[in-house]
């Protein structure tokens, strides 16, 4: 009978054995990047948007038979939390066979994690994170950006709003670092604008009852609600809005421009108004094809506001790699230099702080779909929005 | 402050004193049944909302209800399931675990939370994202002044106060409730007397459950959403209310719940700031008066044997 | 009692054993602590299974076989020795896996969970207190050290202490409730203050809100150790010094706790843990001795807590919720109330089987509470019962099949 410890080193070295003898053999080489964003929990829609259109591209990528190596997307979720995002772009930059990232959709995780990057050398292209300071608050060379920030998509909401004639502005945002940006890029162009904001009211992301603040809000009477906030907390605001009798406009930025918003929040969400850094697909000259080629990998979600912003990250990162190699350093220095590249969203050109620059534009939830503003029904005078 | 947004808050505070009573008197009635904390009771909540969700999109989906037929098949839904997952765990975990000490019991019950709770987020399709819940209470308002109400908040706070005392009385006149105070009062005794210990204790977990899913059906309808975390707070603020207003009676939970509804009411109209802190000073509130009164405003009469 | 052993061979095993029991205790320990590097280290999920059976094997063997409970024995009797080689085992698993971040860092985390759950320990399995805050009293002491790490001054040895210190201070706040109550009223208590703390950690602003807050890292001697690359002509990780750092402050909190439970604190709060009448017609101030268990455990959680946030760089609020509380729990739970080793054993089950096991990555709370049940249900004294006190090993006469 074999005693314990003859049992163990059996199994160990037959462990040990297997480890060696089962080295992969590698043909073409296969090059990892990694994904991250929120994969589950209230902000999935566009986080599962993002990820499907980066690995549409990874899919067209490898499917080319150019292509002189073969890649593998990494998928993690940080669930728009600032900790688990922080320990997936620990796990995601520590592993040296992840070359670069396709990184976050929620703004807290993306300043959250910048300092991780950095660390580690990762480079990395952001896809959906609107916050100015990720890109513009520091000075590392890895981090990099393609869609636009809420400067423009705030000062724009500025100027809209008050041009259809609003003046008197309430603002909810929450205590994240999105939440505060908001705040603050929104009011700083709305004074020029002429608008007025009669009270602000900060609160966390994960709050759930709104019938205070909606209350108070209701004896202020203001012409819009402006939530700086994402998905989650404009679907909350949205539906209790009605309940508690507050009749104002409701607008906000990219955050609640979503497949979840329309669904979470019903019938209520006719006529809110969003503003975002993309063009509707239709204006691309390539976003039919996109779109057929999305249509065709069949996935289960639409690519949402920013798939197309993933898709271009995507390509982006893999172009670099394609030219310079699977190496950190030098695919981090290709990226910097990043002036006049076609993607998908239009020209990339990145300035001095790594970030591209973009426009926005306005749109608005009509009939269960966000539409592009001017081609609406409300543009062109067939609806009307609140308190018009 | 205007007394129509006054009197709109302390609405607001007495019909989530009413959804906290229903959870509280849940955990009374475990631990005076069993001299048990079942932490999975939050999450019954949970469950309760899901199921009634679940139904109403099966039945709406086979066949097009009017609204009350829909709401009616959804809080049977709700209870019926609740009140099962609660006498599953108190059968296969509880009654095994009765002997063990307080905190091995406290851990399985938490964790038998846990596995409801995943098992929704993982069961449901896209169980991880917030639901929506169809609104099939009529809708409408009542406003006077600057005072307005749905016409759904009146009947669901009327509904839940209803079933509280539905509770009260079936404790206290019914023979079922007779065989329940006979249990909590000393099982052994009432053993010897006649009573069937283990279907009675059966029979009050899915009581107590079937009360929190139904209040999980009445969130839903409420805020018009459910997710599979909601029940994670309520539970503790169930729990928090039972023992503040004392564990073993009736009427403590229900005071406690108010007490703690009334409280973060009390914080939100009268900071002028943000309405977050209202759970912060609760707690503490709940802290401060369990260090006063160790067991419960209502005291638990105990006694130890030496 | 003896029984006469059943076969030879058995026997004539057992005493070379115990002629070489110094030589046993080190292969068990080298034996057991290269399985588990090697379980962190391993990256295909084949080799993790594979391992995790192995581990399973030899915890079987060590409970049912005679030679198994004997070999335990003669760690327990030499344990001096055992521990100090399991130390100084352990600081080189991590010098050979110097320059692997991930390895790295699980290695930390392990080693600093499982200090935290020694401070659990002494409040629940030595003084019967039950803490269902322990993620909030970790979380203060990140969020000290944050705050003091900004001051250039302080050495950082000293914002450990004091992160200890403050911790155990703002546990005075519960020690009145928690005092006089009793089993789940003291649950209710502890529950209801990490939710307050979470709750205003996220809702105020001065400590930086939900983002959290981000830490300075560990400097002893002008050496920043997040920033130490190298060590000589080697490359390391910066995560090497923080391992060896969490292993020595495990060592530091486990001889602690060891020799608190052999001396006579340790006796007096069993005492008070088992009956507290009895304890206080002998004479022991239950008050005391509760308030003493409760404080020292939550200072040796803040210190862990403190170290923990400025390996990361960081803190938020969320890693305060009642969830994490529940997760520190169950690892006392599930590696043996009041065992230490225990403690490192569940920690590493854990935290790093969901990490290698991708497979199970969605459903890792869900197996995780199955597990804590099935546990509690099958095995309530956990993988590694908590070792009664025997002093009848320590003269010679040794009895078989005890």
């Amino acid at each position: 009978m074999f005693t314990k410890r003859q049992v163990l080193f059996l199994l160990s070295s037959a462990v040990l054995f297997g480890d060696w003898v089962a080295s992969p053999a590698t043909a073409k080489d296969t090059v990892k990047i990694a994904f991250i964003g929120p994969l589950s929990g209230g902000n999935s829609a566009p986080g599962l948007g993002g990820r499907n259109s980066a690995a549409l591209a990874v899919q067209q990528r490898n499917a080319n038979a150019n292509a002189k190596y073969s890649y593998e997307l990494v998928t993690y979720d940080d669930e728009c939390k600032p900790n688990v995002g922080i320990q997936v772009a620990t796990k995601a930059a520590s592993d040296s066979s992840i070359i670069a990232g396709v990184t976050h959709y929620c703004s807290a995780v993306g300043i959250a994690t910048v300092d991780t990057y950095a660390r580690f050398g990762l480079p990395v292209v952001v896809w959906g994170a609107i916050l100015p300071e990720i890109t513009y608050g520091n000075d590392y060379k890895e981090i990099h950006r393609v869609n636009g920030t809420m400067i423009n998509e705030g000062k724009l909401a500025a100027e809209f709003l008050t041009k259809q004639g609003y003046t008197k502005f309430v603002m909810i945002h929450d205590t994240t670092d999105y939440g505060k940006g908001q705040f603050k890029y929104f009011s700083e162009y709305l004074k020029p604008a002429g608008g007025e904001i009669l009270a602000t009211f900060p609160v966390g992301p994960d709050q759930q009852d709104f019938t205070a603040e909606l209350t108070k809000i209701k004896e202020l009477k203001p012409d819009v609600i402006m939530v700086g906030g994402l998905t989650p907390l404009g679907v909350r605001l949205r539906s209790q809005m009605d309940r508690v009798g507050v009749q104002a406009q409701f607008a906000g930025v990219s955050g609640i421009m979503t497949a979840g918003y329309i669904e979470g929040a019903g019938a209520a969400v006719e006529g809110t108004i969003s503003f975002h850094n993309g063009a509707p697909l239709s204006k691309y000259a390539e976003g039919q094809a996109f779109m057929d080629a999305y249509t065709k990998a069949g996935f289960r979600e639409d690519p949402d506001a920013y798939g197309p912003f993933a898709y271009s990250a995507a390509n982006l990162i893999m172009d670099a790699i394609e030219k310079v190699g699977p190496d950190r350093k030098k695919v981090k220095t290709e990226l910097n230099g990043t002036k006049g590249y076609k993607a998908l969203v239009g020209e990339i050109n990145f300035d001095d702080h790594r970030q591209n620059i973009m426009s926005a534009n306005v749109y608005v939830a009509q009939s269960g779909k966000w539409v592009y503003w001017p081609e609406s029904d409300y543009a062109a005078g067939k609806k009307k929005l609140a308190k018009d | 402050m205007d007394l129509g947004i006054l009197a709109q808050q302390v609405f607001n505070g007495v019909m989530l004193g009413v959804i906290y009573a229903m959870i509280a008197v849940g955990f009374s009635l475990f631990f005076g049944v069993l001299d048990v904390i079942k932490f999975s009771h939050g999450d019954v909540v949970t469950v309760g909302a899901f199921s009634s969700l679940g139904a109403v999109g099966i039945a709406g989906g086979l066949v097009a209800l009017p609204p009350l037929l829909a709401l009616g098949a959804g809080i049977a839904a709700a209870v019926a399931i609740g009140g099962l997952v609660g006498s599953l765990i108190g059968r296969f975990l509880i009654l095994p675990l009765r002997q063990a000490p307080a905190v091995n019991l406290l851990l399985a019950t938490l964790m038998a939370g846990t596995v409801l709770r995943e098992a929704i987020r993982l069961g449901v399709p896209n169980g991880g994202n917030p639901k929506p819940f169809p609104a099939l209470l009529p809708a409408g308002s009542i406003r006077i002044g600057s005072f307005s109400v749905g016409y759904d908040s009146i009947i669901i706070l009327c509904a839940g106060l209803a079933l509280v005392l539905a509770t009260h009385l079936l404790i206290s006149r019914s023979r079922m409730g007779l065989a329940i105070r006979a249990v909590a009062q000393d099982g052994e005794v009432a053993r010897l007397a006649g009573v069937d210990f283990q279907r009675v204790v059966l029979g009050t977990f899915a009581l107590g459950s079937a009360l929190a899913a139904f209040a999980g059906c009445m969130l839903g309808l409420y805020y018009r959403e459910i997710n599979f975390n909601m029940g994670v707070l309520l539970g503790v603020i169930g729990f928090a209310s039972a023992v503040v207003g004392g564990l073993g009676s009736l009427l403590g939970p229900i005071i406690g719940g108010f007490l703690f509804a009334g409280v973060q009411t009390l914080v939100v109209v009268v900071l002028p700031f943000s309405s977050a802190y209202k759970d912060v000073i609760a707690f503490a509130a709940v802290i401060v008066l369990i260090g006063l009164f160790p067991t419960g405003l209502i005291a638990e009469r105990q006694s130890e044997r030496v | 009692m003896s029984s006469f052993p059943t076969s030879a061979p058995s026997l004539s095993f057992m005493m070379r054993l115990q002629r070489f029991p110094r030589a046993v205790a080190a292969i068990t320990v080298l034996v057991l602590l290269g399985g588990g590097a090697l379980l962190i280290h391993s990256d295909s999920q084949v080799k993790v299974l594979g391992m995790l059976a192995a581990f399973l094997l030899v915890f079987a063997l060590a409970d049912r076989s005679a030679a198994g409970r004997e070999i335990a024995a003669i760690c327990g009797d030499y344990s001096r020795f055992s521990n100090a080689l399991a130390m100084i085992a352990a600081v080189a698993i991590a010098i050979i896996f110097s320059g692997e971040h991930y390895t790295l860092l699980m290695l930390s985390t392990v080693a600093l969970f499982a200090t935290a759950c020694i401070g659990l320990n002494i409040q629940l399995a030595f003084a019967g207190i039950v803490n269902f805050a322990g993620a909030a009293f970790f979380v203060i002491g990140s969020y000290t050290a944050g705050v003091l790490t900004s001051f250039p001054g302080l050495p950082t040895i000293a914002i450990l202490a004091i992160g200890g210190l403050v911790t155990g201070a703002l546990g005075l706040v519960l020690l009145l409730p928690v005092l006089r109550t009793r089993g789940h009223y003291a649950a209710l208590v502890t529950m209801a203050f990490g939710l307050l703390l979470r709750t205003f950690l996220e809702v105020n602003d001065t400590l930086g809100g939900p983002q959290g807050m981000k830490i300075k890292g560990f400097s002893i001697f002008g050496i920043d150790f997040s920033r130490t690359n190298s060590i000589g002509p080697w490359d390391v990780s910066f995560y090497f010094p923080y391992a060896i750092l969490s292993i020595v402050l495990f060592a530091l909190a486990f001889t602690f706790a060891s020799r608190l439970e052999s001396s006579w604190i340790g006796v007096a709060l069993d005492a008070v843990r088992s009956d507290e009448t009895a304890a206080s017609v002998f004479g022991l101030s239950i008050v005391r001795w509760k308030a003493v268990a409760f404080l020292l455990g939550n200072a040796i959680i803040g210190v862990a807590g403190a170290v923990y946030g400025m390996m990361n760089g960081f803190v938020t609020p969320n890693g305060a919720g009642l969830g994490e509380s529940l997760l520190l729990l169950s690892i006392v739970v599930l590696g043996g109330l009041g065992n230490m080793w225990g403690a490192i054993v569940a920690a590493g089950i854990i935290i790093v089987l969901p990490e290698k096991l991708q497979a199970i990555q969605e459903y890792r709370l869900l197996i995780f509470a199955m597990l804590v049940l099935c546990i509690l249900l099958f095995r309530p004294l956990g993988i590694l019962p908590r070792p009664i006190r025997d002093f009848s090993r320590i003269s010679d006469g040794r009895e078989e099949g005890l």
